[in-house]
């Protein structure tokens, strides 16, 4: 367990979602073992002897917002519930322990929270994540919960503003240092892509890293296929973007095999947008800034539909790119996505992510997310910027 | 109370008695339903043998049942069993468990052996017992027939009353209550079946939130490609699974010497539709529908049954398989252990049965007829008398499904700790080695592997007590189903808590089978899996399983469950520090 500790330490390192020198785990076998900063090793031992799970990371977001988030709750709250599909979907909400909750060891009552969900914020102390069964598990749960968190802080930040003393410039240095420009530019794509199998098999294994390099996406969220005559080759189901190698599904167009039960749950997505608009690929990731502005809508308070991500019929627009409603899987979003991602090449999903076509290669697809994920950025900041103002 | 309706019914045949009593809530919070219930309630009978007249036969179902739970109404019938000697349970769908909860109970409690045949009706008025000479020797399907204006129907088959080893009680819907032949329990006291209806409502504590944690159960399904994927098991039932496990090399084949069928695309999912007109058909109240069933309406096999029909038997005939299937559910057959038991008995004599021995051996079977007599008995019974005991694919004597352990070591070891034997449903590690539900493993290493399998009794006992359907757990998790429960009874779960009850019953379950004498030489698999390779092909070789290193995995999981390098609980009191 150690080499997996070691990798995804790498990982978290990687995505600059954790601070270099605050991260530990703690796995157990039939022997518990910690990896780590001492102290939050020391905290992810205590935390993980007193569940039934084989694996934890306890690390320091890169970012203080799931810390400010705490702090701009109010005195009651226990938990914060951000709207992103993400939470909804697998998180459902976030505890969060107060510094001033924290006398004496904070691992019982931490294992009590983590007891009931998959991931907790301490504040000062960072996010704390379970996995029930591998040491991966508890990696995708920490990056949800920074993805969460990441997310509800932008939009709260939209609508009500810096309200807390220092945030204003921390916000700034986010803005300035930690954020990257975005491009696609410098990466190599094959072209127009043949029927060749290994050829498409390769370019998407390159592509998927290329999603996370550039930080497009975290590892692990999103999906990408290709269309090569009667068959979709489309990443499998929970498989990381960055580590597509064997972990690519060949589909039947006609469905005369099962083997792609285990293909993305974006399958029939892809299928009937593959159908409706004859792209040769298709990239799905969760671009965060696109993720936040697809949930800002001028007509909330007058619209009569609460449950905006999954009820909301109307096609509203981002810098030209279509945003519908819709679940993951088989709920709504693969009857929404496919007739209007067409003339665009690129689609947004209410709270979930973006959609992007190539009509030959990845090439144009990748650049389009670029475009959409940049637009967002841009559009955010602009209205950020009129808030503030 | 809400959740649980606190009754139990007590039923002794050898009296003629029907009687109903509570059950403590204590033990309904610690214990839930199902599959804990009852094996809490084996606590004073696990020493009996199978088919003593006072060893109980109990049907319990959930708190979660009668509501609108999704996958939820369903029961666990818990005993011993005869063919493997250990405690024994079974989770059944249908439309059963809903009813004999409408009825007001959350258990029955069978003892007693019955002097003559006999019927019991339950309905929320009373609860008797009736003469039933004129069914017995009947099939299921007319058994069924005759008393569905009682309402929902279990019974057993002749394979239940003749004493075959491996035989079921099935539900009137074509359900089973399967592998471990609690149907011939059921035979030898006399009970042909078994009917309920009632029409109670299952409280719920906190309508909101039982509706916001459903939502959320729903969301997950969606976004699940097993469950709800156009390729899943909604759409094809669990046959889906025939081209995965091919092209994962891992179907067995021909009594385990390999493990890929050239024929099998004849009874994949895809083809079972186009030949059978297969629709969707499933529980009450569930919304995956992942049972099939012919455009007349008969139930379709499963895939553990096309694959042991099929390939376990060289056999790629799909209307063989579907026949023998259907033979199974009339005669009340498990078809896992009677398709193996047939697959041993084949390479033994050196020949597997073609596609119409195989109608005639079944028959013979159920009614203990000629051969019949023997393979009645089950594989490792079989293998011993023909003096070929390694050819019996089987932990104890329970003959292994469709999941060849070279394929996928996780598998392997939830195999040998399973504590009613070779089951796949235990541990269920095909979520995680095959389905990458919730995440992917390495399906071929051990790393890990032992605290994985220990997780996953734990949960899936806690699932088997709610009582919900393990598929759900292919998108839910308890979390989602924690939720459900605690809206539901008003009392606080979640899933470590589940985890803990769940633990608390796999133990209890492992030191009745010690008491019984089983020990770590019961734990493991028949000797071909160490000595022989699978097919390998698609650039995957499927090697000889290493000993040394399996041994070294199952003393993990010992010492992770607290026991000694026997496998064994030493002087330690497990049930005194239970409540």
């Amino acid at each position: 367990m150690r080499d997996q500790i070691s990798k995804y330490t790498g990982k978290l390192l990687a995505d600059r979602s954790a601070c270099a020198d605050g991260i530990a785990f703690a796995a157990q076998d039939d022997a518990l073992i910690t990896a780590g900063a001492p102290d939050l090793a020391a905290l992810a031992g205590g935390t993980l002897s007193r569940l039934n799970s084989l694996a934890l990371v306890a690390a320091r977001p890169s970012l203080p917002f799931a810390d400010f988030l705490i702090a701009r709750a109010g005195e009651g709250e226990e938990c914060i519930v951000p709207q992103d599909t993400e939470t909804r979907t697998f998180l459902h909400d976030i505890p969060f322990l107060r510094k001033k909750d924290l006398a004496g060891d904070p691992a019982p009552v931490l294992a009590r929270l983590l007891g009931n969900r998959k991931g907790v914020i301490v504040e000062g102390i960072g996010i704390v994540a379970v996995g029930a069964i591998t040491v991966e598990q508890a990696f995708i749960n920490y990056s949800s919960v920074f993805h969460s968190t990441f997310v509800k802080y932008l939009q709260d930040l939209l609508a009500d503003g810096f309200r807390l003393p220092g945030e204003r410039e921390a916000f700034e240095a986010f803005r300035r240092q930690w954020l990257r420009p975005l491009f696609a530019e410098g990466l190599d794509f094959a072209g127009a892509l043949s029927l060749d199998k290994n050829g498409i098999l390769a370019e998407i294994e390159r592509v998927g890293r290329y999603t996370v390099e550039r930080g497009l996406v975290d590892s692990f969220f999103g999906n990408i296929s290709v269309s090569a005559g009667e068959l979709i080759y489309i990443s499998q189901t929970a498989a990381s973007l960055d580590e597509l190698k064997g972990c690519i599904d060949p589909v039947p167009a006609d469905n005369s095999s099962t083997t792609g039960i285990t293909a993305s749950s974006e399958l029939l997505a892809h299928r009937k947008i593959y159908e409706q608009t004859g792209a040769r690929v298709i990239l799905h990731g969760h671009p965060k800034f696109s993720v936040v502005m697809s949930m800002l809508c001028d007509r909330k308070r007058e619209c009569a539909i609460k449950d905006c991500w999954k009820e909301c019929p109307h096609v509203r627009d981002l810098g030209g790119t279509p945003v519908v409603a819709g679940e993951i899987g088989a709920g709504g979003l693969a009857k929404r996505v496919p007739p209007v991602i067409g003339a665009s090449g690129s689609a947004i999903v209410y709270g979930h992510g973006v959609f992007t076509l190539g009509r030959q290669g990845f090439g144009e697809a990748f650049a389009a997310m670029v475009d959409v994920e940049n637009f967002c950025r841009e559009e955010y900041f602009r209205q950020l910027d009129i808030t503030k103002a | 109370m809400f959740g649980w309706t606190g009754k139990l019914l007590h039923v002794d045949l050898t009296r003629g008695t029907c009687e109903r009593r509570e059950i403590p809530s204590e033990i309904l919070h610690a214990y839930l339903g199902g599959r804990g219930l009852g094996v809490r309630l084996m606590r004073d009978y696990f020493r009996l043998g199978p088919f003593e007249p006072d060893m109980p036969l109990i049907f319990a179902v959930g708190p979660l049942c009668g509501t609108n739970s999704p996958t939820a109404a369903r029961l666990a019938c818990v005993s011993r069993s005869p063919l493997t000697g250990t405690i024994y349970d079974c989770s059944a769908g249908g439309r059963f468990a809903w009813r004999l909860k409408a009825a007001g109970l959350d258990a029955l409690f069978i003892t007693g052996k019955s002097p003559h045949p006999v019927v019991l009706c339950i309905d929320p008025v009373r609860d008797e017992l009736h003469p039933a000479q004129s069914l017995w020797g009947k099939g299921v399907k007319e058994t069924v027939a005759a008393l569905k204006e009682r309402g929902s129907v279990t019974a057993i088959g002749p394979a239940g009353e003749n004493g075959v080893l491996f035989a079921n009680i099935m539900m009137g819907e074509g359900n089973s209550i399967g592998r471990g032949g609690l149907g011939a329990v059921m035979g030898a006291k006399g009970l042909k079946a078994v009917t309920a209806q009632g029409d109670g409502v299952t409280g719920i504590a906190d309508r909101e939130r039982f509706d916001a944690a459903r939502a959320d159960v729903m969301r997950l399904f969606l976004a699940s490609p097993v469950i709800f994927g156009e390729l899943g098991i909604a759409e094809y039932g669990t046959p889906a699974l025939v081209d995965l496990m091919a092209q994962r090399r891992m179907a067995p084949t021909e009594n385990f010497r390999s493990t890929f069928f050239a024929g099998s695309g004849n009874y994949s999912g895809p083809a079972i539709r186009k030949e059978c007109g297969a629709r969707k058909e499933g529980c009450y109240g569930c919304p995956i529908q992942c049972k099939k069933a012919s455009a007349a309406g008969e139930p379709l096999p499963e895939y553990e049954t096309v694959n042991h029909f099929g390939a376990l038997n060289g056999i790629s005939d799909l209307h063989a398989i579907v026949r023998a299937n259907t033979m199974c559910n009339e005669l009340g057959l498990d078809t896992i252990s009677a398709a193996a038991t047939l697959s041993a008995f084949g390479e033994a004599r050196g020949r597997f049965p073609d596609a119409a021995e195989v109608a005639s051996l079944l028959a013979d079977i159920a009614y203990r007829h000629d051969q019949g007599e023997l393979l009645s008995l089950g594989s490792r019974r079989v293998g011993e008398v023909l003096g070929k005991p390694e050819l019996s694919m089987s932990v104890k004597s329970l003959e292994l499904p469709a999941y060849d352990p070279r394929g996928a070591y996780g598998m392997a070891l939830a195999y040998v700790t399973s504590n009613r034997g070779g089951c796949h449903l235990r541990a269920y590690p095909i979520s995680h080695e095959i389905l990458r539900k919730p995440v992917p493993t390495d399906r071929f290493s051990f790393s890990g592997k032992a605290r994985i399998i220990k997780i996953a009794e734990d949960v899936n006992a806690a699932v088997d007590s709610l009582v919900a359907c393990k598929f759900a757990f292919f998108g839910a998790t308890l979390e989602e189903y924690g939720e459900l429960l605690s809206a539901v009874t008003g009392v606080e779960y979640g899933p470590e808590s589940l985890k803990a009850i769940g633990e608390r019953i796999y133990l209890t379950e492992r030191f009745y089978n010690c008491g019984n004498g089983f020990d770590r030489s019961h734990d493991t698999l028949p000797r071909r899996f160490f000595e022989e390779a699978g097919s390998a092909g698609e650039g995957i070789d499927v090697p000889p399983i290493d000993r040394a290193r399996f041994d070294e995995e199952l003393q993990k999981y010992y010492r992770i469950r607290g026991l000694d390098e026997d496998g064994g609980f030493g002087d330690r009191d497990l049930l005194g520090e239970l409540p």
